[in-house]
Order: structure tokens, then C-alpha cells, then sequence
């Protein structure tokens, strides 16, 4: 049944053949009418992001669905944070120096939230573990499997293409590396496609196997506090991007342009920077969302 | 209540375990209410993730659901809630049969 294919495939393959037999017995009319198909499609939908909206839950998994959301926003913050990372390389270069000020502080503030945040979720995941080692001795391990596998298997593809594209990099001229060359450039843009991909499927990995974990309240509560404190990074990094590219724009515009130092006219909204500051601002959001959700349901669980 | 299918699902389960197709057919004939298949297995699995309803094992692809203590007793609950709305609607409304609401014409 195609419809089924608006569902996500945890969802499929618990409650799947229920809802074929469903729609067996409701023969061919209702089957084939336009509001059916469109219930189908919107349940289904729903089912897919949940995570934005779960719906009414027991406080303990209201904290934990609140955490997960911090947690996939994170990627996504991350994601617009390479982008930034690599839109901001030598930076220092083409600034003059008594206008450097600003701009490095700003750049300083974002590189230690960026580690704050990233040892914040790593510890997050640390709390679970013991969780999971319980999981895993009552017998659990089967069902942890195929998640996991998805995403060593795009690691792994991930990995060798970059190693690949790294040993073609460095027989490419700096022009040819930085846009001059067509195939190469569309083999940079798979890469991070690849890229991108390995870390919604680590994440999604961690989210399929959080919900099965038996969190006690205070691990819950801990992950609670962690995903606030994560979100909170987010906001400073969030800030800082912004701070250091309003004092780029002013000190050296023609950073952002790939104009060589003092030359006039160069604007400094470039577009690569406004897509991955808006990643960032979109992660940001979503985190705060999710970082009320956590510490909401998770005190008072 | 016809705005809420978890509430008709937990009343239909009330009177026993139930399919899916008998979820539908039940729930129409005591609310009126036609669900779509969607709505349908969407509030299942919420009320199952819950803890609120559970399948049965049975072979077959049409698994039962039950009830649960701790869906009777949201059930309880919601039920007063509603109990409470209908019978203040209804005292109001014996105190001022005439009223409009929403100011004079």
C-alpha cells in the first residue's frame, strides 16, 4: 500500500499490517476517497516529525522527547556552524589590525561555546549510558541494531569519500579547489550531502534508541537541565556569529566578497553566509522549543 | 469528545478488546463519528506509547487492543471532567432559558 509510505519505518513495522488489514475491510470505495488518502498522508506526516510536535505525553517522556529535539536541532546548528567555520578561514588575514578587536573576541566567544556545547551533549549521551548497558544485558540489543547500522554504513561511505576527495584536493590548484572546477565542486557538494546525512542518522540512531532506554527521573531530569544549557550555547554561539559578522561587515567587507584587502564597494551579505547563519537561527529556535519542552516535563516528572 | 479520538477509542475499549475495523464501526455507531484509518492508528500508537491501551497477542494481522488500569482510569477522569462541563451547560441554561448569548440583538 503506497500510503503507508508517508509513515516512518518504526512506525510501518509495528503498526503496518494492522492498517492494510484496516483498509482491507473498508473495501474498495472508502479506500480509494480523496479524505482518505489525505488522513492517511497527515497521520502519516505527523508520525514522521513528531518530534516538533508529540502531542500530549507523561511528563518523563515529555522531558525526554524535549531532549531528543535539542539534540537534532544541535546537528542542525552544527551543520550551519560548518558552514560558518569554513566560510570564516583567515578571516584575520584581510582585516586590518586595529579593527580585530571585535570581530576576535566575537569569533572567541563562538569557538568556546562551540566547545561547551559539543562536551555538553557528549555528556548527555554519557548519562545514558548506563541505561543502555542495562538495555543491552536484558536482551535488548536486537532492536538496537538496525539504527545503528544505517548509520556506521553512511559513516563509512561518508569517510571514503572524504579521504577520496581529499587525496584529490591536494592535486588541485587553490582556484580549482575553491569553485573553478565544476566536478570537483559537485563532488564537494556529495560530500556534504554525505556528510549531512551521517549526522541526522547518528541522531536519529541516538533518538530510536533513547526512547526505548528506562531513564530513571533524575537521569531524565539531568538530560533536562543538559539539553537548557545546550540550548543556551546555541543562543551564545548564535549571538557571537551574528556580533562578528556585523563587525566584519564594517571592519573588512571585503572579506565576505573574495575581493582582496581595501577594495570599495563590497557587500557583506554574502550568500553562503546567510544560509548557514540562517541554519543556525532556525537550530536555535528549535533548541529553546525543545529545551522548554525537556526541563518542563522533566521537573515534573 | 467527537474532536477527540483517543477519548472514543478509550470509551469504545471500555466495553472490551476491539480491532482496529471494530474500533471504527463501534465508534461510529455510539459518537457518530467517522474516523479516518490515519487518525484512527495514530491515536492508537499514541495511547499504546502511554501505556494507556495494549495489544493482544493474537495471530494474525488484526491485533486487539485492551484497555489498561491506567487507561480506565484516565477514561474516569476525563469522563468526570466532561460530567462536570455538561451538567454546570445544562444548570445554566435551566437558570436563564431565554438568554442569547453574546449580548442583545
Amino acid at each position: 500500500m503506497r500510503s503507508l509510505l508517508w509513515y516512518p519505518r518504526g512506525w510501518r513495522r509495528r503498526y503496518g499490517a494492522e492498517l492494510v488489514a484496516l483498509m482491507d475491510e473498508l473495501g474498495d470505495r472508502e479506500r480509494s476517497l480523496l479524505s482518505t488518502r489525505l488522513d492517511l498522508a497527515r497521520c502519516g506526516l505527523a508520525e514522521r516529525f513528531r518530534i516538533l510536535a508529540p502531542g500530549p505525553l507523561p511528563p518523563r517522556e515529555r522531558g525526554r522527547e524535549g531532549a531528543l529535539l535539542v539534540l537534532y536541532a544541535w546537528v542542525l546548528f552544527v551543520i550551519g556552524g560548518c558552514g560558518i567555520a569554513k566560510l570564516s578561514e583567515h578571516w584575520d588575514a584581510v582585516t586590518p589590525v586595529g579593527k580585530q578587536s571585535l570581530p576576535a573576541h566575537a569569533f572567541g566567544v563562538l569557538t568556546w561555546a562551540a566547545v561547551a556545547g559539543s562536551a555538553l551533549v557528549l555528556a548527555g549521551v554519557a548519562l545514558a549510558l548506563p541505561a543502555l548497558v542495562a538495555l543491552v544485558r536484558r536482551g535488548g540489543a536486537a532492536d538496537l541494531r538496525r539504527p545503528l547500522a544505517r548509520a556506521v554504513v553512511l559513516s563509512s561511505v561518508g569517510i571514503a569519500c572524504t579521504v577520496a576527495l581529499s587525496r584529490w584536493a591536494h592535486t588541485l590548484s587553490s582556484p580549482n579547489r575553491n569553485g573553478h572546477d565544476g566536478l570537483y565542486s559537485a563532488a564537494f557538494a556529495v560530500v556534504v550531502l554525505v556528510g549531512v546525512a551521517c549526522l541526522f542518522a547518528w541522531a536519529s540512531a541516538a533518538a530510536s534508541i533513547a526512547r526505548r532506554l528506562p531513564l530513571t527521573r533524575t537521569i531524565v531530569r539531568l538530560e533536562g537541565v543538559l539539553a537548557a544549557v545546550v540550548a543556551l550555547t546555541m543562543v551564545v554561539m548564535a549571538l557571537a556569529t551574528v556580533i562578528w559578522w556585523a563587525a566584519l561587515a564594517g571592519a573588512a567587507p571585503w572579506f565576505f566578497a573574495g575581493r582582496p584587502a581595501g577594495s570599495a564597494g563590497a557587500q557583506a551579505l554574502e550568500p553562503n553566509m546567510i544560509v548557514a547563519s540562517a541554519l543556525m537561527l532556525a537550530a536555535t529556535i528549535l533548541a529553546l522549543l525543545g529545551a522548554e519542552r525537556s526541563l518542563n516535563g522533566s521537573l515534573r516528572a | 469528545m467527537s474532536n477527540d479520538p483517543p477519548l472514543l477509542i478509550l470509551t469504545s475499549l471500555a466495553s472490551g478488546p476491539k480491532h482496529g475495523y471494530g474500533l471504527l464501526l463501534d465508534i461510529e455507531g455510539f459518537a457518530g463519528v467517522r474516523l479516518g484509518p490515519g487518525t484512527l492508528y495514530g491515536a492508537i500508537s499514541r495511547l499504546e506509547q502511554r501505556g494507556l491501551i495494549e495489544a493482544l497477542d493474537e495471530p494474525g494481522r488484526k491485533r486487539p487492543y485492551r484497555l489498561t488500569g491506567a487507561g480506565s482510569e484516565l477514561l474516569e477522569a476525563s469522563l468526570g471532567e466532561l460530567r462536570s462541563i455538561v451538567d454546570e451547560g445544562t444548570a445554566r441554561l435551566q437558570r436563564s432559558p431565554g438568554a442569547v448569548i453574546g449580548g442583545a440583538a
